[in-house]
């Protein structure tokens, strides 16, 4: 059903008189719960502009920038970095108008990009504000045994209130993460886990420009829920980049001729994502084991990223625009999909909306001619839910939510706007035929 | 002599005078029953021919306008007024003086010279007569009785009327809201066939909604017979036929009130209004009078007073006289001993029926106390609970998280507490004119009258989703 046919059923059920007291009661229910109940005007965040990245190890390289996320900050003592990791429960926001309460550190989900030097020793103390609980295992990072944080076999969990220190040497360069090691299921579900980047202490490849870092993740969020199930084992209906559902990602802001490189790492429960780029192709050129060599990277529009793996990619844009970046499952940029209903594709409803507005009022069918459009409907919808929604775009609605973002990539990159939309070139964007260039190109339609 | 002989034969006949008119007997109810009765209500041929009648069912009814109308129209009621009439003519005749009897002789002799020998003499049953005020007093205590029956009959008339009023109200709502049930199950059905034309669903689910759906109609076909049924039962009721039927009810049951006032005192009240103890009371008085009757026959000589007059030619002859039967023999002793024996037994059920009429106390009381519990819980707390649960499958299928059939299962389950809300407001209204008349001096069965046919709503919904 189009929103004009919406428009007309609605004013159609609300001339309907319906007189049975019943109906006034659900009425004035309905009524008292319009406030609490969400629609599809759904706030687009904005973002600000991210200032040069500062260099972060030798050779010029350039520290990296996390996407709606931070960096912790260490403290240099006696040559060793340390640092502060404090576990806990919090408050966030997957997307504007749907939060829930998850686990994470430092007020994060995923908690603060670790970011070091080959090399270095870091001490980093975890203090345990979890109910239960937890340990941090350095995911990828060859260590002492001691270090590694598997409950019960490397060390005993760190109890609730309490604060531990690991502290080890960076013997190798890469792309790792970090996650609970204790109740994974849990706790990685709710949130538990960060990426940890180790910069070789000599630049491997060519010098990149930027250097982003996604984590990939999903959870189960019931519509109108607070809290993801941590229970989940399918289903899951919200997926993130760094914790958040489009149209809560960050753009990803480039220039023309800049080598990128974006890590993406997985501690999603049960997914792996094919993480599809637009408007370029690229190489990998890392996982968390190590560097690829040179003549063993081919190119690629699409990586997938297991479970438990990151992989490491680097390409260098030619054509300025707005490019989609997003898993290319496509249940995977969709947010709180439901899938318990009947298919309406292809069926004419207009009598059953006639017939169910006589005992419900607010009815309409939805779905008969596919689910685009379906995050433009203004209609109530349960609290601190984002079902079927995107965002308004530069030409209509991106009826995609979940893992999306966008990469933009543009000629003057330091003062474009990352909440703008790309200005195309006249004459390069898609239009209606019209008549005569169809007849022209023989195109007949009858 | 003679002066004083027509004394007392005035006051035999002031005695007999002690009868009542109707009106006084109507007034009478009137005030025991707390229930006005028209002035005319015995004069009526056919209430429903009535204009007063018409205009009343012209306009839509309430439980008010049912209960004039049966007090008008009721035939049983009608009948047992009438039957006030057996003992006022009871009292009438008890208060009539015995007949004097007169006897005539003509006695002629063979001698034609003798002139025609007439004797007069006449008599009088004196005991008798002087009895007389007591029969009236037995008569009357009798007649009181039967203003308490016929007063108890007004207040059963006036609850059975509420009672099937209230039914009537109810049948019809559980109609209104079976045929929302079926509305929604009839757009699930086409849901369900257009999705499979669509080849969208399977077959199971077509079938599954189209199965409610016939069942659902049954159900709607039931609750048509049972508001008809009641409707009916109503009609006897009220006394009415032909076109006089077509009525329509003025509007939905009330609501449940907050608070359902039950009295401090309600076993000594219920008690001490009741009709069926004053009759029996009444009863009982009469049987003290015949007992008493019986005694004072039985002491008392039967004397018969007499005058004679002879006229033998010429002169009159006049003489008086007396006849005295000694009890000597039989003083009524049997009869008086079965008289007692009768009081004593309707004693007995005298103190037997206070003991049920507190029990009836108590019982009405409780059921008026758990309906007005349930009409409350189901109007202020069920209901909404529902109508929520509806509104949030709703938002949740406008989220996409639940097919149209979960919906209509919601919907369902939502009209099944809103029949159930109404039984429970039928029941409380029911008990609660129940408890009324009991208190206005009349048990009755305060039951419910109908029976209840869900809608179904715990059945299954559509497979597969
Ligand atoms: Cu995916």
């Amino acid at each position: 059903m189009d929103r004009r046919s919406f428009l007309r059923w609605s004013g159609a059920a609300a001339g309907a008189a319906v007189l049975t007291r019943a109906a006034q009661v659900s009425a004035q229910d309905a009524h008292a719960h319009a406030e609490a109940s969400a629609t599809a005007a759904a706030a687009v965040p904005t973002f600000e502009r991210r200032p040069a990245s500062r260099v972060a190890a030798p050779g010029g390289q350039p520290a990296v920038i996390t996407p709606n996320g931070v960096s912790l900050p260490w403290t240099i003592r006696d040559g060793v970095k340390v640092g502060h990791l404090v576990a806990h429960e919090l408050d966030h926001e997957f997307a504007p108008g749907m939060r829930a309460r998850v686990w994470g550190y430092n007020g994060h989900t995923p908690g603060p990009t670790l970011e070091a030097v080959e090399g270095e020793r870091i001490r980093v103390y975890v203090t345990n504000r979890l109910p239960e609980p937890t340990t941090v295992h350095w995911h990828g990072l060859i260590l002492p045994n001691g270090m590694d944080g598997v409950s019960g076999l490397n060390q005993r969990p760190i109890p609730p209130g309490e604060t531990w220190v690991y502290e080890f040497d960076l013997r190798h360069p890469g792309t790792f993460m970090y996650h609970s090691h204790y109740d994974e299921m849990t706790q990685i579900a709710l949130g538990m886990a960060g990426m940890f980047i180790v910069h070789p202490r000599r630049p491997v490849g060519p010098r990149v420009d930027r250097d982003f870092v996604l984590m990939t993740h999903e959870w189960k969020l019931e519509v109108g829920a607070r809290r993801p199930d941590p229970n989940a084992m399918n289903d899951f209906n919200v997926l993130t980049f760094n914790g958040k559902s489009y149209p809560g990602t960050e753009p990803l802001l480039v220039g023309v001729g800049e080598r990128v490189r974006i890590r993406l790492g997985n501690l999603s429960p049960m997914d792996h994502h094919p993480i599809h780029l637009h408007g370029l192709n690229f190489v990998m050129t890392a996982t968390d084991g190590g560097y690829v060599s040179q003549s063993a990277q081919y190119p690629e529009t699409t990586v997938i990223v297991p479970v438990g793996s990151t992989r490491v990619i680097e390409f260098t844009p030619t054509e300025p625009g707005d490019w989609a970046m997003h898993c290319h499952m496509t249940h995977h940029v969709m947010t709180q999909m439901g899938h318990g209903l009947p298919p309406m594709v292809g069926v004419d409803t207009s009598t059953v909306d006639r017939r169910m507005s006589r005992v419900v009022p607010e009815y309409m069918s939805m779905g008969q001619t596919g689910m685009g459009g379906m995050g433009e409907m203004e209609m109530d919808i349960p609290p601190n839910s984002l079902p079927m929604r995107g965002a308004r775009g530069p030409f209509s609605y991106i009826d995609m939510g979940g893992m999306f973002t966008v990469l933009k990539v543009r000629e003057r990159p330091e003062s474009a706007d990352p909440n703008g939309w790309f200005e195309h070139p006249a004459g390069s964007v898609a239009g209606p035929a019209d008549a005569a260039r169809l007849r022209a190109d023989g195109i007949d339609l009858e | 002599m003679r002066a004083s002989l027509i004394a007392i034969v005035l006051a035999l006949l002031g005695a007999g005078c002690a009868t009542t008119s109707i009106r006084g007997d109507l007034d009478r109810i009137e005030t025991i029953s707390g229930q006005a009765l028209p002035p005319d209500v015995l004069d009526q041929v056919d209430p429903v021919g009535d204009a007063r009648v018409r205009e009343i069912l012209r306009a839509p009814l309430d439980a008010d306008d049912a209960v004039r109308l049966a007090i008008a129209n009721h035939r049983e009621l009608r009948a047992a007024l009438r039957e006030l009439g057996i003992e006022r003519g009871r009292v009438l005749q008890a208060g009539l003086l015995p007949n004097p009897e007169i006897e005539i002789d003509l006695r002629s002799q063979d001698d034609p010279e003798q002139p025609l020998q007439v004797e007069l003499y006449a008599e009088f049953e004196l005991t008798h007569a002087l009895l007389t005020p007591m029969r009236v007093d037995v008569a009357s205590r009798e007649l009181d009785a039967a203003r308490f029956r016929a007063a108890g009959r007004v207040i059963e008339t006036a609850y059975l009327a509420r009672a099937a009023f209230y039914d009537a109200q109810a049948a019809e709502q559980r109609l209104a809201v079976a045929v929302r049930a079926l509305d929604a199950l009839a757009a699930a059905r086409d849901t369900a066939t257009m999705l499979f034309d669509a080849g969208n669903v399977p077959e199971l689910d077509v079938a599954t909604q189209i199965a409610a759906y016939e069942e659902a109609r049954a159900v709607t076909a039931e609750l048509e017979l049972a508001r008809a049924g009641s409707r009916e039962r109503l009609h006897r009721v009220l006394g009415l036929h032909g076109d006089a039927t077509e009525w329509s009810i003025a509007a939905p049951l009330d609501d449940v009130p907050e608070e359902s006032a039950i009295p401090e005192a309600l076993e000594r009240d219920a008690i001490e209004s009741s009709t069926e103890l004053a009759e029996t009371r009444m009863r009982l008085e009469a049987i003290a009078g015949r007992v008493g009757l019986s005694r004072t026959e039985g002491w008392l000589p039967d004397v018969t007073v007499d005058v004679h007059a002879e006229q033998d030619g010429q002169t009159w002859e006049m003489g008086g006289g007396a006849s005295i039967e000694l009890p000597i023999f039989d003083r009524n002793e049997g009869t008086t001993a079965a008289y007692e024996a009768e009081f004593d037994a309707l004693m007995e059920r005298y103190e037997g029926t206070a003991i049920d009429i507190r029990s009836a106390a108590r019982d009405a009381c409780n059921r008026l106390a758990s309906a007005h519990l349930r009409a409350k819980q189901y109007e202020g707390v069920i209901v909404p609970a529902r109508a929520r649960v509806f509104r949030q499958t709703l938002l949740q299928y406008n989220a996409m998280q639940v097919g149209v059939f979960e919906l209509v299962t919601a919907l369902r389950a939502q009209l099944s507490a809103e029949l159930s809300a109404i039984d429970a407001l039928r029941e409380y209204w029911t008990a609660r004119a129940a408890l009324e008349a009991l208190l206005r001096g009349r048990r009755v069965s305060g039951a419910v009258v109908s029976s209840s046919t869900g809608i179904g709503a715990d059945q299954g919904s559509a497979g597969g989703h």
